[in-house]
């Protein structure tokens, strides 16, 4: 059955193109420069808006049944769909579910939906077309994330590319449009051959190694690992394509054009979900599959995480367009999860898996709110145009201080626990990249604080009107701020259902990191006699 | 109920008056704000008494319990749950931190009554004393933590509480991040002891450490580092040097907030880490000296900086620097139940000392410079009195609390030995300080000539000013929202003020008397069990008589000596500071400095910071990401940007079309597969 939350999606995005025709609600026609809210805000919904949402909606409430339907502590597969697909190639239809992606599903879901119900506040030209890349960019997300064959995971992450070429070399804003658009086109692109190339030699070299027949799926792969060479420049290969969708420093390129033209709402699961899958993709793909070549290029991607941390976070703090600070921070942010993920340990891990989740939720919100500043400041995304929004608006004013919190991972926001787990696992790892990645926690508050309090406070900006969040926006920002505040609260719903295929993903990868560890660090090895430690004070008699 | 249960609703009637007043603030009526939060902030009290009365009932060696409530990330050896520990420490805390939070809030009520934020104010005033709340009563590193950053940031909110004002949102933002380095320290510190014990619960992890996680030598490096680390969380939220910049700036908040969360709370936060951290501190007794002497250095610096100061907040800020100063080197040379105890004394005359700058400031229209006051005394004769009660206390002069808490510490202090005697020294050097800046203070504020402020209060009228200044600069302020209003409000007119004054001001008069050595040791004995693993506290009683005389003479002297200098300098010969000034030049302007702090950390830190920014986003970005990497493939580029528009003119919509309809196809194929 778990074709179907992509297929929705997909459903969402044929019923869009038959929008018209349908009829559900006919678009009101609304002379360009109209900007007053219409009575009723269902006029504004567009036919091919509303099926989309319809679609969006059904996908979330599917991926929240697979949440609900996960079992804690377990670390398998589930609702596996595995067809033959080219069968003289060895390529499966593969899908499933385990604590690696359940709640990247869910994450993904419910930035789609939040950001369709975005889309559907405004008018957009050509809306069937949009709703259309809009819904297909969502199937290919889930596939890429539920695929677990890796042709299939290849074919999904160069699909979702596709709808987003459109989305921003359509829908995007002026000026830089074209110019973002070809630099998105050509870094991905890059990345996505050098992927399929080394997604094919994967597979030829695994035949040729087993002696057996070609195949893609990622199980049977993992049993039988390539020689250390080949899984070095295979290795590399990956890290290019996953690295330049993340973005990460020095490949981040098309990042700032990037973010300036795409439209808010696509922005919101561009900047919320896309960056992550890269992220994922270590986790699911590389560190299972290439372990050996994880553990020899531990320091350097340790180290191109940090620069990106540090990179990230100066030039975020001296940005004045409130995009560009989020899309800044976005890459510290992923840098702080790379560090996660290649601290390889469980700790790291899973900090990294939970900090996907966080933070996708926390940008799309933050992104979300930019485009409300901005309609506040005279159309200007420039925090030198803003100021003294918080007058008339305490209740944005809140959603937004909760949001830049988080940004900065505050202990007791949502980002914090992701935050401290990775840390912990770069400490283990690594203390002394751990000490530095510090110095990115203490510029994440400078940033975030700064973007909050030159829009927000000071005196107002001259084309400043302060204005309360409606419900339309309401409705956007709402849903993902309960969402924030309760992984805030209760991390652990998401801890729990991770643990199991977060320690699986880096246990080879940590096996063959562990003797390069301990030549690598000459402090003695703590693990044995904390547990012993561990064991005596779990004797310490409960004193209640 | 049981202790835990009180402890839980200590936590719980703060959260639930700030989400009352933030939610209801569009439809609560008039000032029914400011009695909600006072209110919910009195029942936490009285559960924080509940609590106390049901622990006393248990036997001293069980007075520490352990409640969770649910598993907040216990996962890959991680154990964290949301936890609380109840014991004589938190319990104290929790009594001080409630006791004095009801009053500063009954007197906010009519010092904000005319500010529009008033709502605001409350919300944020409760959320900040649940955090405080929620930091001593955790149970766990990460729950600590948690608590340690709400603070932060609820005393971010409170001091930009007037938001139009760039001198508060500055402010602002340098003690939140100032207080991130903190938490990142804190973190940090919690990773090296993790590593070792394998735990987030402190008891656990004190256990762990009692067995031997860290060896069984003294100054294990691991232990040491996380110690350290700890104390720079603690230099952090408690203002000590070099991390302290941030606390005269926050003086930016509206007076109520500095006397609650720059004096009273807030930044003693770093005095009870360090007595709850004791079992790892007293295995690391070079993090204990580091603490102790670092301590030193700050109660002298402040002082010092504290006799120049002309701001009437900022002296009384230094002057918590100071006496922060003399807890954390009594928490760090094993003094605990001294430290702990000038903790409580200071928060009750430090709040005192704040509110009657609040209700002078009120009878000045806002005005804050000593050197535009004077001859307040006749007029405000109540303020005055809190002000000579909160000084004599201060000044350390029997019989007023501050006296008995701080020989307390500086008493311990000499038992300990050996170059303690230079830290006995510095904290008298210090106490001579205190009385001539508090007394500096107190003279040129209320005695003297009679400003025209203080003329038109004489004539029964309370000045007004018509459009309000910033203090700090001069301008005129944005009344628009979040302003520090044209309206004040004096004590000697407002009954919740006096009240609130009236009973700090019991306590500053007579709290010292529960511990008074050689007659009573409540605070001793209510303590000990959560001291019961540590030698050094049992050290404490045993008291040789004849330092005990020489400091309480030596004490009392100091403080009437430098009331008289004062006295002499500010009120029998005025021109004496001028001369002082000229004669010492090269002091005064250090002091007048700040010794450079500021100026230190901007150069070091802050400049540099900038500088990279702007050469990452002016150089490196332009040249190197969009020349170099980018630059390369114009020619792409233009190839590419004639696809695109070819894309946009009408071929997309097949092409579209096209691939949804393929990969549709290819979708149903499975379905019906499947």
């Amino acid at each position: 059955m778990l074709w179907l939350p992509a297929a929705c999606g997909l459903l969402g995005a044929m019923l869009s193109l038959l929008g018209r025709r349908i009829g559900v609600v006919q678009v009101t026609d609304i002379p360009p420069g109209e900007t007053s809210v219409p009575a009723n805000p269902l006029s504004r919904l567009s036919a091919s808006g509303a099926l989309a949402l319809i679609g969006s909606l059904a996908a979330l409430a599917l991926a929240i049944g697979y949440i609900a339907d996960y079992s804690p502590g377990s670390h398998g597969l589930t609702h596996v769909t595995d067809v033959v697909w080219i069968a003289e190639l060895g390529i499966h239809y593969k899908l499933g579910i385990d604590g690696l992606n359940v709640f990247m599903l869910g994450l993904t879901t419910l930035l789609f939906a939040a950001a369709v119900i975005a889309a559907n506040l405004r008018e957009w030209e050509r809306p069937r077309l949009f709703y259309v890349n809009f819904m297909l960019a969502e199937s290919a997300v889930l596939g890429a994330l539920l695929a677990q064959d890796l042709a299939l995971f290849v074919a999904f992450f160069d699909l979702m590319l596709i709808p987003f070429y459109f989305l921003i070399g359509v829908w995007g804003k002026e000026p830089g449009r074209v110019k973002a658009t070809i630099k998105l086109v050509i870094y991905t692109l890059v990345g996505s051959l050098l992927m399929l190339a080394a997604a094919v030699a994967t597979g030829v070299l695994a035949a040729q190694q087993g002696g057996g027949h070609i195949t893609f799926v990622l199980s049977s792969l993992q049993a039988t690992p390539l020689s250390r060479g080949s899984q070095e420049w295979i290795f590399l290969f990956f890290a290019a394509a996953f690295l330049v969708k993340m973005p990460a420093f020095p490949l981040h390129g098309w990042m700032p054009d990037g973010y300036k033209a795409m439209p808010i709402e696509v922005l919101m699961v561009f900047s919320g979900v896309l960056s992550k899958v890269g992220a994922y993709g270590f986790l699911r793909i590389v560190l299972p599959l290439y372990p050996q070549a994880a553990a020899h290029f531990q320091t350097l991607m340790l180290l191109i995480a940090l620069a990106s941390i540090i990179y990230g976070s100066v030039t975020a703090f001296t940005q004045t367009d409130a995009r560009l600070i989020a899309g800044y921070s976005s890459m510290a942010q992923l840098g702080f999860i790379t560090l996660g993920i290649f601290s390889l340990n469980p700790q790291g891990a899973q900090g990294a898996l939970l900090q996907m989740v966080n933070h996708g939720l926390v940008v799309a919100a933050l992104l979300f709110i930019v485009a409300l500043l901005a309609q506040r400041a005279g159309g200007s995304e420039d925090v030198r145009d803003m100021g003294g929004i918080a007058f008339r608006a305490p209740v944005l004013a809140t959603i937004f201080l909760v949001v830049a919190l988080a940004t900065l991972a505050m202990p007791g926001s949502s980002n914090f626990v992701g935050e401290f787990l990775i840390l912990l696992g770069v400490f283990k790892a690594k203390l002394a990249i751990a000490v530095i990645a510090f110095t990115g926690v203490v510029m994440a508050s400078v940033y975030a604080l700064r973007l909050f309090i030159r829009a927000m406070h000071n005196r107002a900006g001259p084309g400043v009107q302060s204005r309360e969040i409606t419900v339309r926006d309401g409705a956007v920002l709402v849903p993902l701020l309960a969402v924030i505040i309760f992984m805030a609260l209760y991390p652990q719903l998401a801890l729990r259902r991770s643990e199991g295929s977060a320690k699986l993903a880096v246990a080879s990868a940590q096996r063959a990191a562990a003797p390069a560890l301990e030549t690598g660090s000459h402090g003695k090895p703590a693990l044995g006699r904390t547990l012993a430690v561990a064991e005596a004070s779990a004797a310490v008699k409960g004193r209640e | 109920m049981s202790a835990t249960t009180f402890g839980w609703l200590v936590l719980a009637f703060p959260l639930l008056g700030m989400l009352t007043v933030a939610l209801g603030y569009r439809s609560l009526p008039g000032r029914s704000a400011g009695w909600i939060g006072t209110g919910a902030i009195f029942l936490a009290f009285l559960a924080a008494l509940g609590a106390l009365i049901s622990m006393q009932g248990h036997s001293p060696e069980h007075r520490q319990m352990v409640s969770s409530l649910w598993s907040y990330a216990s996962t890959v050896g991680v154990d964290a749950q949301v936890s609380i520990l109840v014991d004589p420490l938190s319990v104290f805390m929790i009594l001080i931190v409630s006791g004095v939070s009801t009053l500063i809030h009954l007197y906010s009520i009519p010092y904000m009554n005319e500010d529009r934020g008033f709502a605001r104010y409350f919300s944020y005033l409760n959320f900040f004393v649940f955090s405080m709340l929620l930091l001593v009563l955790a149970g766990n590193f990460l729950l600590l933590i948690v608590g340690w950053a709400f603070v932060g940031a609820a005393s971010y909110l409170l001091i930009s509480f007037w938001y139009r004002r760039t001198t508060a949102t500055r402010a602002g933002i340098k003690a939140f991040v100032i207080n991130v380095v903190g938490d990142a320290g804190l973190v940090l510190g919690t990773y090296f002891i993790f590593k070792h014990t394998g735990t987030l619960d402190f008891l656990k992890a004190f256990h762990a450490t009692e067995v031997g996680a860290f060896g069984h030598s003294s100054n294990n490096g691991d232990l040491l580092a996380g110690c350290l680390l700890l104390l720079v969380g603690a230099f952090a939220k408690s203002a000590q040097i070099p991390l302290h910049t941030w606390l005269p700036d926050a003086m930016e908040g509206p007076t109520p907030v500095s006397a609650l969360i720059h004096a009273a709370t807030m930044v003693t936060a770093g005095v009870y880490l360090i007595a709850r951290m004791h079992p790892l501190f007293e295995r690391a007794p070079a993090a204990q000296d580091v603490g102790a002497i670092v301590g030193a250095l700050t109660l002298l610096i402040a002082g010092t900086i504290a006799i120049v100061q002309t701001d009437i907040k900022r002296v009384i800020a230094y002057s918590t620097m100071s006496q922060i100063g003399y807890m954390i080197m009594g928490v760090s040379v094993g003094a605990y139940a001294a430290g702990l105890f000038h903790l409580m004394t200071h928060a009750f005359f430090k709040a005192l000392l704040f509110m009657g700058a609040g209700s002078i400031i009120g009878a000045m229209a806002g005005e804050q410079s000593l050197e535009k006051m004077g001859g307040f005394r006749k007029v405000m004769p109540f303020t005055y009195g809190a002000f000579i009660v909160g000084g004599l206390a201060l000044s350390g002069i029997p019989p007023f609390s501050g006296f008995f808490s701080k020989d307390d510490i500086l008493l311990v202090t000499a038992e300990r030995g050996g170059w303690h005697w230079a830290l006995y020294v510095v904290g008298y050097i210090g106490a001579f300080l205190t009385a001539i800046y508090t007394f500096r203070m107190i003279f040129r504020a209320f005695h003297g000539e009679l400003v025209p402020e203080a003329q038109e209060l004489k004539a029964g009228k309370l000045h007004h000013a018509e459009r309000p200044t910033n203090p700090a600069t001069g301008e005129v302020e944005d009344t628009d929202v979040g302003f520090p209003g044209p309206f004040h409000t004096i004590a000697e007119r407002a009954l919740p003020m006096r009240v609130a004054m009236g009973l700090l001001a019991v306590g500053a008069l007579g709290s010292g008397l529960v511990q008074i050595p050689k007659v009573d040791f409540v605070i001793d004995d209510f303590l000990r069990p959560s001291f019961a693993d540590s030698p050094l506290y049992a050290s404490e009683s045993h008291t040789r008589s004849g330092l005990l005389i020489f400091g309480i003479v030596l004490g009392t002297l100091l403080g009437l000596a430098g009331i008289a200098i004062a006295h002499r300098v500010w009120v029998a010969r005025p021109g004496t500071a001028e001369v002082f000034r000229t004669r010492l030049r090269p002091l005064y302007v250090l002091f007048a400095n700040k010794w450079y702090f500021d100026d230190l950390i901007g150069g070091l830190v802050v400049r540099p910071a900038g500088a990279l920014g702007s050469f990452a986003k002016d150089t490196f970005e332009r040249v190197f990401v969009d020349d170099t990497l980018v630059g390369g493939t114009t020619g792409l580029v233009r190839a590419g940007s004639a696809a695109v528009r070819a894309a946009q003119s009408g071929f997309v919509r097949y092409y579209a079309a096209l691939l949804v309809l393929g990969v549709a196809g290819v979708g149903f194929y499975f379905l019906l597969q499947s």
